[in-house]
């Protein structure tokens, strides 16, 4: 037993710096597209070439939804002007409406908030994602995020997956039973629109059964997207960061 | 006296009346008749004793000489006292439950004979305990074997139930005969039939006579107590019973067997000798440990309680032993501690037990069922009966503040006294067996959460535990009334002692309560007085804390040190218990208190997302005491009898059957092999008898041969 | 074995047994596949043959509602041969077909699923209903992927069926079942399992899945082929790469398109780099379920390395967006891809010091050995693939049994273990782990200068597509219609071949080893629901 305390010790400590300092290795994000101004004819074949609409031509402006984007990349290969890339990853954007507006969860779970994980028909990248929350490289349990298997003890529902019509009934039970206060943040562009998969008689387009507070966009969003997401839904994150090169976010919305 | 003779007379007239009424009134009248006169002549029965005890004089009646037996004497004394006390205790609330209960056999079995034994077998177990000589004594025994066997073969219409009764007959029939030599060994010595005359005798006895005597009377005595190796008929006839005589049986009749170890071994021809202590000790304690390991795994909630009376004989058993062996070593006090101890749990046995078994009988009433797999969810349609079985299951799990809970931590206490004593192998038993003791009453609190849980809490697990009904208004009575009785012997153990101790004096000539119970802590002995200093800093801290406000003592002393270690170990249930309530009450304030201002949300349980939660989602008692079969794997031995799967087409299965067996372990061990051998022999016998008239000549020749050779030789 | 030896070796076997007993059977070929069509009434005949006499493995069936008939396409595959497809139609209004189930009983999902989603009785079939389509959620009338459904209908959220109760199958006094899930654990796919139990010993689990069913197959139809890409690739994330490979096989297939050598090369490259990214996350799961922690973390850091690997040379860290029918949608620098190879094998090095160190922790050993042991026969008969057939001894790999993309030029072992159990899965992967990284670094350093990709025309017609995927064969079947879009899209998975044994793993053990055993199994609940 005692090998794998030294093997622990001996390995170096690959933890991000994000949230105090940008994550910029490479491979940590797959990006996504940004607004762009480009020819107007352009414009409009690029808009039509995203499988999931997630370009709108605007004349010159290209905006982006990134609440559609799954990285086809289909905008940026195969053409001669491509769309502007934004390589970051705090893409998590507050949700709320006129009704109910967005308000984080309050002072008290700044230091330790738990979540509850349901998977509503997801591809298994999210959860992975997900999953490496809890990896050396991003270790939420850091910054005070903890798992829990049980509504009871959940502060932040995290749904992915699109919705599936088998889950429905689970996924309502699980937010029913859930003590308030209580966030819903919907990871991954199948939870917030349903990707290439809904609607459809067996899904919905999304998560639209629950009142979704944050949304992170990306297919899948990589994990410091997920954890912007969580700093976003406690009050720890600005929510006017957030959506830094996505401007165009609540337009489109 | 003259109030005492009273009492008798009256409580046989009413017992001549029961018996009269019940053969006389039609089948529906009899229950209530029951009641009437059962309870009155338990509560005679309570008078008695309660009188002997407080003024401890003994009372005896002779009713009539006949010429070559002698006088026949009814006697009883403080020890007998303690007995009839606690048989009067159960047949109180056995007798009123009864009035209810027994009318779920009207039409089916006849009500008259159930009167008639009942009250027959009331009467036959306190002349048992109120005859003062060796006929009298066996008469009245095998007079209660006889009707205790009736009545647990009423059912008599069910092939397991005239099985598990004729099981219970030749067993107790076995163990009379090894009583019976024990009782001719001593009247050998003796020349005489009354006990005064072989207590005469007891001085004088060898070495070899005191080790028959002892092993023929405490393995005789021990059939009937339940105790290993003769304890393969209990689980069997108690649960076959009746709930109301299971109560009885239980609570009333395994006494009797005590009660014969005791007043052989302690009284008739008091042990000089380490060794049978040991053995008493240590088949105590094996005996407790077997019978909670089998009580933890059983699910059907009678047999369960029957296994917990193996349990509890076996630990008044093991206190017994160790009694034995302290007063064999020359610690009288010690000795008197340890009797105290065990008489003290065996009244609370027969309060808990009998609580439990009406319990069991009210939800057997009142669900038709009694298998805890099929149990579930009945707090919600039986509150009352719930409640009172908590009672009894804390009190038998021995928590506190009840009864249980006083006695078992004084045999375990007394138990650890053991370091007083000197040989080093004598200690190593005593640690071995409060081991087991420990191990027993973890066990026991295991077995009592799941009796509980999977009875009453939880989703009912079949539609009989659905439709339950509360049980009747008398038996709800009765089941209070032990439910009392529980909690006023947890609380007042000061008063309890002093109680037991008198009957125990006269057998060790040492007083446990001032031991255990001082009137205030005055030094142990003169010579090494705790330091004055002392004496008073406890009496500031609050060791008098009460003396003006309880109106007895509050304390019970288990250890004082001396001069050079001025320590006291001591502990007051009769003070906890208003602390206890106090506490409880505060955290209930706090908690009002403090979440008045929140609102409530009350949401379903959280089942995972499953679309439904069955009953059948929900643990069963099985495997709920799984685990327990699973690391006492040797002891249970279970071997499969079934393990089948059944296939409708090749790969796809529609059922995999599996029951698993499991041998009782005393029947694997000794009834079997028992019964094996009897067989042999019988058929070797059998083979014999060819019917030949050559051949018999040809024995008688052989067997007159074999006399004559024997006849020179010897 | 050459294309040309194989097509003759199918010929021969299946023409001796085969026509022998049934003269009316239709055999063909193509050079690929072998047809056989045959009357309904033989099909049960026909079936046994190939997979008892032959030695044919079931690989899955294909439904599709035709105009007068449904058309029952029966895979199945060999080693030795080419891919053999039993063809029968049932002449509609008749909606029942004979099931095949107890002869090969690998068709057992399959037909159940066909039931759910066709509405096709499937007559000899023990068991139906209840799988895809939860019956406290759908009616049993509801037939989704029949031409006639109406694909706009959607289901209202109601309080599931009150009466609904899981089947039962353990009669022993005080068993119960002990349900788990859907939702249940950490982060896990939702499934729900049934553990029949008497206390801590389980006596058998029933796996209900179909939860996150979204339909894909019912998706794909009507939609353009490069949208159609989109939804192969995308339903199963921790495989996204061999399925987006298989289905570009099957267009490719139809089209009579050959990819240019870099591009098949590079295919070779990402995929195995998916294969080993694959077998790491697994190997984590398995540690994790051990509650090895140190090891779990070791594994996770080379995992999120393989990641950051993947998405710094491809951009993006699950390999989406790369294959496209005709090649690659991107080509990807030479030297990149040698950096990258390198750099998988300091990965390797890491991941090789980790079975070291497991196979000497005798705390994980103790928990991880002989746990949910499947036999080499029962790995047959329920036709598992991937690491957990290999683990029992079936060395079954679509890469050497029906080469593709050229896998035939390159050096690999195929590795298997006998015992079937925990431990053995685990050896496996670590096995197929090293495995991969050779290719990784073979294909690397064999890559040819020229394009990845060549323009692709779409023809109707359709085929299969398949690839080893890392958890076992993948099979497409694609037909394209005459306007150029997906007529009948049917992924056939290795998770949902392999769901269909987990019982033969999970039976029998003590309660505290069930998530061991589901780690050990890895199997993703995506790629079985679709």
């Amino acid at each position: 037993m005692s090998n794998w305390v030294i093997r622990g010790l001996r390995t170096p400590v690959p933890t991000t710096r994000f949230p105090a300092a940008p994550e910029r290795a490479r491979g940590a994000s797959p990006g996504m597209p940004r607004a762009t101004v480009l020819p107007e004819e352009v414009a409009a074949d690029l808009a039509r070439r995203c499988p999931t609409g997630a370009l709108a031509a605007h004349g010159e402006r290209v905006v982006v939804d990134p609440a559609r984007c799954v990285h086809s990349f289909r905008c940026v290969r195969g053409v001669a002007s491509p769309m502007d890339w934004n390589h970051g990853n705090e893409w998590a954007a507050p949700r709320g409406t006129d009704a109910r507006p967005f308000g984080p969860l309050g002072a008290a779970f700044r230091g330790s908030a738990h979540i509850l994980v349901v998977d509503a028909g997801d591809c298994g990248a999210c959860l992975a994602e997900v999953k490496h929350l809890n990896n050396p490289y991003y270790n939420m349990h850091r910054l005070g995020f903890f798992v829990t298997p049980t509504p009871r003890n959940a502060d932040i529902l995290l749904v992915v997956g699109s919705g599936t019509v088998n889950m429905r009934w689970a996924l309502r039970k699980a937010y029913e039973a859930m003590p308030a206060p209580k966030r819903v943040v919907a990871v991954g562009t199948c939870a917030l629109t349903g990707s290439v998969f809904a609607p459809s008689f067996a899904s919905d387009a999304g998560i639209h059964d629950l009142p979704v507070d944050v949304a992170v966009p990306g297919s899948p969003p990589p994990p410091l997207a997920i954890l912007h997401g969580l700093l976003l839904v406690t009050g720890r994150a600005p929510a006017a960061r957030s959506g830094s090169g996505l401007v165009d976010t609540a337009k489109a919305d | 006296m003259m109030a005492l003779n009273v009492l008798a007379a009256s409580f046989l007239t009413a017992c001549a009346a029961g018996v009269i009424a019940s053969a006389t009134l039609p089948d529906r009248r009899v229950p209530a008749v029951l009641a009437c006169t059962g309870s009155a002549m338990a509560m005679m029965l309570m008078a008695i004793g309660l009188t002997v005890l407080a003024t401890g004089h003994l009372w005896s009646a002779t009713l009539w000489t006949v010429a070559p037996f002698g006088a026949l004497t009814l006697e009883v004394d403080r020890l007998a006292a303690v007995f009839i006390t606690a048989m009067g205790l159960v047949c109180l609330p056995v007798s009123l439950f009864s009035a209810g209960y027994l009318l779920r056999y009207l039409g089916r079995y006849s009500l008259r004979s159930f009167g008639i034994l009942y009250h027959g077998l009331l009467a036959a177990i306190a002349l048992t305990l109120a005859t003062s000589d060796v006929l009298a004594f066996l008469l009245a025994w095998e007079a209660m074997a006889i009707l205790s066997y009736f009545l647990v073969n009423y059912e008599h219409e069910q092939r397991e139930h005239t099985h598990a009764g004729y099981l219970m007959l030749v067993m107790g029939e076995a163990g009379t005969v090894a009583v019976m030599v024990a009782f001719l060994l001593l009247i050998n010595a003796a020349g005489g039939l009354p006990f005064a005359a072989l207590r005469h005798a007891a001085a004088t006895a060898g070495v070899q006579t005191r080790w028959a005597v002892f092993l023929l009377s405490f393995f005789g005595f021990g059939v009937k107590a339940g105790l290993l190796p003769g304890s393969s008929w209990l689980p069997r006839a108690h649960p076959a019973a009746p709930a109301n005589v299971s109560a009885v049986l239980s609570g009333v009749i395994l006494n009797l067997g005590l009660y014969g170890i005791i007043r052989v071994n302690l009284d008739l021809l008091p042990a000089h000798l380490v060794g049978p202590g040991i053995v008493v000790l240590v088949v105590g304690s094996l005996s407790a440990l077997v019978g909670i390991l089998y009580a933890t795994t059983q699910n059907d909630l009678k047999a369960m309680l029957a296994h917990s009376s193996i349990e509890n004989i076996g630990i008044v058993t093991a206190a017994l032993g160790a009694g034995l062996v302290f007063g064999a070593s020359g610690e009288a006090t010690l000795a008197s501690m340890a009797y105290v101890a065990a008489l003290y749990h065996m009244v609370n046995h027969s309060a808990y037990k009998g609580l439990l078994f009406l319990g069991a009988g009210a939800v057997d009433g009142g669900a038709g069922e009694r298998h805890m797999d099929r149990l579930g969810g009945l707090i919600r349609r039986m509150p009352w009966t719930a409640m009172f079985f908590l009672v009894g299951a804390l009190a038998i799990a021995a928590m506190p503040p009840f009864n249980g809970f006083a006695s078992e931590w004084l045999t375990l206490q007394t138990l650890l006294r053991s370091v007083e004593l000197h040989a080093t192998a004598v200690k190593i038993v005593f640690a071995l067996c409060g081991a087991a003791l420990a191990l027993t009453a973890s066990l026991a609190a295991t077995c009592f959460v799941k009796t509980f849980a999977m009875s009453f809490l939880g989703l009912p697990r079949s539609g009989a535990a659905g439709s339950a009904h509360e049980a009747a208004p008398t038996a709800l009575a009765a089941m209070g009334i032990l439910a009392a009785v529980c909690l006023a012997l947890g609380i007042l153990p000061t008063y309890t002692i002093p109680a037991l101790s008198g009957a125990v004096a006269p057998l060790t000539h040492a007083s446990a309560a001032d031991a255990l119970v001082p009137s205030f802590f005055a030094p142990a002995t003169p010579g090494h007085a705790l330091p004055a200093s002392f004496v008073a800093d406890f009496r500031t801290l609050g060791a008098q804390v009460g003396r003006h406000l309880l109106p007895g003592r509050g304390l019970i002393v288990l250890l004082r040190g001396g001069t050079d270690n001025p320590v006291v170990f001591a502990m007051s249930t009769s003070y906890a218990f208003p602390v206890l309530l106090g506490l409880i009450g505060l955290v209930y304030l706090a908690v009002h208190v403090g979440t008045r201002a929140r609102t409530l949300a009350r949401r379903p349980r959280w089942d995972g997302g499953v679309p439904r939660l069955d009953p059948e989602m929900t643990y069963t008692a099985t495997g709920f005491s799984n685990p327990v079969r699973v690391v006492f794997n040797a002891v249970f031995h279970p071997s499969m009898a079934d393990d089948t799967t059944e296939v409708v087409a090749e790969h796809f299965r529609t059922a995999v059957r599996r029951a698993r067996v499991e041998t009782y372990v005393a029947d694997r061990f000794v009834a079997d092999p028992l019964a094996g051998w009897s067989h042999g022999l019988a058929r070797a016998l059998a083979a014999m008898h060819r019917g030949g008239l050559n051949t018999y000549a040809a024995y008688v020749l052989l067997t007159l041969l074999l006399v004559l050779v024997a006849a020179r030789l010897l | 074995m050459s294309p040309v030896d194989r097509a003759g070796a199918s010929r021969t076997g299946i023409d001796a047994l085969v026509r022998a007993e049934w003269p009316d059977v239709a055999i063909s070929s193509d050079g690929r596949a072998a047809t056989i069509a045959c009357p309904p009434e033989a099909l049960r005949g026909v079936c046994r043959r190939l997979f008892s006499d032959l030695g044919y493995a079931f690989g899955g069936l294909v439904v599709e509602d035709a105009q007068a008939v449904w058309s029952l396409r029966y895979l199945f595959y060999s080693p030795l041969a080419e891919l053999a497809h039993v063809v029968t139609e049932c002449v509609k209004p008749s909606e029942t077909v004979p099931s095949i189930s107890v002869e090969v009983h690998a068709a057992d999902w399959h037909e159940r699923e066909a039931e759910d989603l066709f509405g096709l009785g499937f007559e000899g079939h023990p068991r139906l209903g209840d799988f895809v389509l939860h019956n406290d959620v759908w009616p049993e009338s509801v037939a989704p992927m029949r031409r006639s459904f109406d694909p706009a209908v959607r289901a209202p959220l109601h309080r599931p069926d009150p009466n609904w109760a899981p089947l039962r199958l353990v009669d022993e006094p005080g068993a119960f079942l002990m349900p788990v899930g859907p939702i249940y654990s950490d982060i896990t796919e939702s499934a729900l399992f049934l553990l029949e139990t008497v206390g801590e010993d389980v006596i058998r689990v029933f796996p209900r899945l179909f939860y996150k069913y979204r339909a894909v197959e019912k998706n794909a139809e009507g939609r353009s082929v490069d949208d159609g890409l989109l939804v192969a690739e995308r339903f199963a994330a921790t495989s996204a790469f061999a399925h987006s490979l298989a289905f570009c096989h099957a267009v490719e297939q139809i089209g009579g398109i050959a990819v240019p050598p870099r591009g098949r090369t590079l295919r070779i490259f990402l995929a195995e780099l998916e294969r080993l990214r694959h077998h790491v996350a697994a190997i984590e799961g398995i540690c994790a379920s051990t509650a090895l922690a140190v090891a779990a973390s070791q594994a996770a850091i080379l995992e999120e390395q393989l990641l950051r690997l993947s998405g710094a040379l491809t951009g993006h860290r699950y390999l989406f967006g790369l294959n496209v029918p005709g090649g690659l949608a991107r080509d990807l620098e030479t030297a990149a891809c040698r950096e990258t190879a390198a750099s998988v094998g300091t990965v390797l090095h890491g991941l090789s010091r980790l079975r070291e160190m497991l196979r000497f922790s005798s705390s994980f050993l103790d928990r991880i050995e002989g746990v949910g042991a499947i036999a080499e026969q029962a790995a047959l008969t329920h036709g598992l693939v991937g690491p957990i057939a290999r683990a029992s001894n079936v060395a079954r790999d679509l890469r050497r049994a029906q080469p593709y993309g050229g896998y035939e030029q390159f050096e690999f072992q195929v590795p298997r273990e006998t015992t079937g159990d925990g431990y053995a899965r685990l050896l496996v992967l670590f096995a197929e782990a090293e495995q991969s990284t050779g290719l990784l670094r073979q294909s690397a350093d064999r890559l040819s200068e020229g394009p990845v990709h060549v323009p692709a025309p779409i023809r109707a017609g359709a085929a299969f597509g398949w690839c080893e995927a890392p958890l076992g064969a993948a099979f497409h079947w694609v037909r394209i219609g005459a306007d150029g879009r997906i007529e009948r899209f049917r992924p056939i998975t290795p998770s949902f071949v392999n769901w269909h044994g987990f019982h033969l793993a999970a039976e029998n053990f003590a309660f505290q080893d069930f998530p061991i055993i589901l780690a050990t199994f890895g199997l993703s609940v995506a790629e079985c629901d679709r």
